[in-house]
């Protein structure tokens, strides 16, 4: 070491004030996972029955799809950010790790939009005829 | 240690290790935090595409969620389900012993050990209590 700039000897090891980012989001997405969880296990052990018609009248009231659809993204982004912990750990080969990592984010965002088109589909529609 | 001969890796019994994970003793707090993993991975796969799956079902309508009720009514639905609450519960707990630790409360020998069992202890009772209700309580 020595010789370089102060800039030189920085380079290349990642930007500041950022490292502690995934760490408080993770913690605060678990904190919404815990209060929206909590929320729909109350509200399905609330539910009279679990027929189409009560069920999907549930979803459908706007009570019932917002929190939901809450729930879907703070899910979606915890565990995210898990699963990148468990890649990190364990996948060391640069390449596989690379694509391990891709591969969450395509299926983060598949699951999550196709949960949310589903909810939205029962919620702008009106459930049940 | 770089002009030390191969052969003295190979044998890691001779030399004294740092703890490894075929060293530790193993303990309520190891499994714990191995469950809290194992049971995240359970969630993020057959949980939300679970989840995902219920809600496709409704929105395309009553001969769709009449297939998968189908499915989720039989013993190995219901055992499905409970297997998924169970990893929840497990998750959820654990993430909350999570959050004691970061405060740094509960890691002298005695509160770490009593934790990491309570949340084995306390995931089971609330899946039991939960699948207890639907099955008896709701008949």
């Amino acid at each position: 070491m020595g010789g370089g700039t102060n800039l030189g000897a920085v380079r290349g090891l990642g930007s500041a004030k950022h490292g502690a980012e995934h760490w408080i989001k993770q913690r605060t997405s678990a904190i919404a996972n815990l209060g929206l969880m909590v929320w729909f296990i109350v509200s399905l052990i609330r539910l009279p029955a679990y027929d189409f018609g009560t069920v999907g009248q549930w979803l459908a009231s706007p009570l019932a799809a917002i929190p939901l659809a809450m729930l879907i993204l703070s899910v979606c982004t915890h565990f995210r950010i898990g699963l990148q912990v468990l890649i990190e750990d364990y996948v060391h080969d640069d390449g596989l790790k690379f694509a391990s990592l891709f591969g969450l984010t395509v299926y983060t965002y598949g699951v999550g939009a196709t949960a949310l088109f589903a909810l939205a589909k029962i919620a702008f529609s009106g459930m049940p005829q | 240690m770089s002009d030390a001969p191969a052969e003295t890796m190979a044998k890691p019994h001779k030399r004294p290790l740092s703890p490894h994970i075929t060293i530790w003793k193993w303990g309520p707090h190891m499994a714990v935090s191995i469950a809290h993993r194992a049971s995240g991975v359970a969630l993020a796969t057959l949980g939300i595409i679970g989840l995902t799956l219920w809600l496709l079902a409704i929105a395309n309508g009553r001969e769709t969620y009449f297939f998968l009720q189908s499915w989720l009514q039989p013993w190995y639905g219901k055992a499905v389900m409970i297997i998924a609450s169970w990893a929840f519960f497990q998750h959820l707990l654990s993430g909350i012993r999570h959050f004691v630790l970061d405060v740094g409360a509960g890691y002298e020998l005695k509160s770490n050990k009593r934790g990491s069992i309570g949340v084995f202890v306390g995931a089971i009772i609330l899946t039991a209590a939960l699948w207890g209700y639907f099955i008896y309580g709701r008949g």
